[in-house]
């Protein structure tokens, strides 16, 4: 075996994830600031503390809404080589997954609500570990994503022959 | 596969009848429900309806188990087991024996009378479908070895060498390790359980005057010494005497559970090397004798306590795809000096030591620790200023915190060698893991905001088997070491 080392030409995802990623959290955020904008309304309208909350999760909300997806998007990467995945995704908290072909035991390409509105699939490898056996790599245009998985498959049936 | 799997044996087995009778223990531990609605009852002066009851209740389980064994049906074939059962919801399951990771025999009290034993399969499927593995609950002793030695000469892959399944001739051989009841007691010593004594303090102090247990009021002592006379009075003037017993109580107590509890499983332990891996026996009223195939061992985890280390004890477990009860690993050696521990691990040809030599943690682990509680010493220094000086025993803590954390980031340690990782950390509780990199099935490098500004990350490697709580991880390296790491991992 070749000692090639981890492949380190990181390719991004679909940009259409991002607007996926911004809509997801945009309805995330949204109960909790119905929720803050009621407390203040009912509970904190004349004390000292009025629109003190909203503000402040408005300020999260904003931060998770506009500048958290454009991050967590060119942070996300993968490289293929001929014998591994590696998916490099995060912002805040940051993880570099490399999983051999090899360990694969069976792929999934999912697509949900989002990924079927902004046109991406998400691809999850799971391996047989315990820990982290799933390894997900969302944000890919669905033709990749099927080729990625026919290929990895194909390097299992090799493996195995 | 071949003509012999178009003609099965047309006859599937019953379970023992005697199935009503060991049966009943699980029925009885699922009743507690019942249990209690008849106890209550009956304190509530309806005996009656106690008694109704719990007549109805006999009545019904005794028929549940009578149907389930009429229609449970298992059946052994050329290359898998078959088991039919349920009444309304009729279930086939079918159990290939190339997906048997272990073949395990469980005897409890009520088999060893009658000489019957329940079997396990063992298929790694996954936990949510643990409780449904095939399991054959009640047969005869002779016969769950006949199905064991069957399925594992007609698992594919397994050479059927004709040493593999003679269990009688095995004692003859000297077991690789073994327990003498010394050894099992000193075992049992070790492992008086804080958690006992804590929930006992608790009770005592809380419902002690209802229950009449309180061994830290002088009351408990008088009445104990009441014929007594000089030790009455001793008690009587000494306001200690009762915190010292109640104290000694504890922890007799505490030691005692452990104690029952470890000789309860663990006696007689035997540990033999077969050809094909190891074979675990052991129990004192229950009986369980584990196979643990070396094809399925995944990694060795060598664990210590603080006590247990000045004693130079060890604890081993082997890491299989199969899972030993609720316990995760395969413990194969309880209590074992370092060189016993080590002959275990030798005979799988696997090293307790790397060749190179250990790497240890960048400081910037301690200091991302310390940067809290120095954070938390500053403000409880404040608080002591300005609020109460009872804050400097908050003080106190977060120094020993610091110290506590020094000696971890400094006990703990990786090294990689030509086939094998090893792990170790733990000051207070070391454990050393030793995973062949070819088990490992995935790496992550996750480092977040905090551990970015002490500059390291953590590596995190998924291997298969034990559970969620034993992860494998090298708590923290440089990036450029954790990259140099990862490349030789992979091109292994």
């Amino acid at each position: 075996m070749t000692p090639a080392a981890v492949p380190a030409d990181l390719q991004p995802v679909e940009p259409g994830y991002r607007y996926s990623l911004m809509l997801q959290s945009a309805i995330f955020w949204l109960i909790p600031l119905i929720g803050a904008l009621v407390l203040d309304r009912l509970v904190l309208a004349d004390t000292w503390a009025a629109g003190l909350v909203p503000l402040i999760v408005a300020f999260f909300a904003f931060g998770a809404v506009v500048i958290g997806p454009v991050r967590i998007y060119r942070r996300l990467g993968y490289a293929l080589d001929s014998r591994l995945l590696r998916v490099v995704r995060g912002w805040l908290f940051h993880v570099d997954t490399v999983v051999p072909f090899v360990r694969v035991q069976h792929i999934d390409v999912t697509r949900g609500p989002f990924d079927k509105l902004f046109g991406t699939a998400t691809l999850v490898v799971h391996t047989a570990g315990t820990h982290n056996s799933v390894v997900t790599l969302p944000g890919l245009a669905p033709d990749r994503a099927t080729a990625i998985r026919d290929s990895i498959r194909a390097e299992i049936r090799a493996d195995s022959e | 596969m071949t003509d012999a799997a178009l003609a099965p044996p047309a006859r599937g087995e019953r379970l023992h009848p005697l199935y009503l009778v060991t049966g009943l223990g699980k029925v009885v531990k699922g009743a507690w429900g019942v249990l209690a609605g008849g106890a209550y009852l009956a304190v509530q002066d309806k005996l009656g309806l106690a008694l109704l009851l719990f007549g109805g209740f006999v009545l019904l389980s005794t028929a549940s188990l009578f149907i389930r064994w009429l229609t449970f049906e298992f059946r052994l074939e050329d290359d898998q087991l078959r088991i039919e059962q349920g009444l309304l919801n009729r279930s086939s399951r079918t159990i290939p024996f190339d997906r048997v990771t272990d073949v395990d025999i469980e005897q409890g009290p009520i088999h060893r009378i009658f000489g019957l034993a329940r079997v396990k399969m063992e298929t790694g499927a996954s936990a949510a479908a643990k409780e449904a593995d095939g399991q054959l609950d009640t047969i005869r002793l002779e016969r769950a070895q006949e199905i064991r030695d069957y399925i594992r000469t007609r698992r594919s892959g397994a050479t059927p060498s004709p040493t593999a399944s003679i269990p009688e001739t095995e004692n003859i051989v000297p077991a690789l390790f073994a327990m003498d009841s010394r050894r099992v007691a000193l075992a049992g010593m070790f492992n008086f359980s804080l958690a006992v004594i804590a929930a006992l303090f608790g009770v005592s102090q809380t419902m002690g005057d209802v229950i009449g247990f309180d061994p830290f009021s002088r009351g408990f002592w008088l009445e104990i010494f009441a014929s007594t006379g000089p030790l009455r009075d001793y008690v009587l003037a000494h306001q200690f005497v009762a915190a010292l017993g109640g104290t000694i109580v504890l922890v007799v107590i505490g030691v005692g559970t452990g104690m029952v509890r470890t000789v309860l499983r663990e006696h007689g332990f035997r540990l033999d090397r077969t050809p094909t891996g190891f074979r675990r026996r052991r129990g004192l009223l229950t009986l369980t004798d584990v196979t643990i195939p070396e094809r399925r061992i995944q990694a060795t985890i060598l664990a210590t306590g603080p006590i247990k280390r000045a004693f130079g004890w060890h604890i081993l477990k082997l890491q299989s795809l199969a899972t030993d009860g609720k316990q995760g690993s395969h413990v194969v050696a309880p209590l074992a000096t370092s060189e016993e521990a080590q002959e275990i691990q030798l005979s799988l040809s696997r090293p307790m030591a790397p060749a190179e030599g250990w790497r240890s943690l960048p400081f910037g682990h301690f200091m991302s620790g310390a940067a809290i509680t120095l954070g938390a010493g500053i403000m409880a220094l404040a608080a002591a200023a300005l609020l109460s000086p009872l804050a400097l025993f908050a003080v106190a803590g977060l120094g020993i915190a610091t110290l506590v954390n020094w000696l971890e980031w400094r006990r703990s340690r990786y090294a990689l060698d030509a086939e094998h990782l090893f792990i170790e950390q733990g000051w207070w509780r070391q454990r050393r893991a030793i995973v062949p990199v070819c088990r490992i099935q995935s790496l992550d490098l996750t480092e977040n905001f905090w551990t970015r500004a002490f500059g390291f990350v953590r590596m995190q490697f998924g291997v298969a088997g034990g559970t969620m709580l034993s992860a494998f991880a090298i708590e923290a390296l440089s990036r450029a070491d954790a990259e140099a790491l990862r490349e030789r991992l992979v091109a292994q």
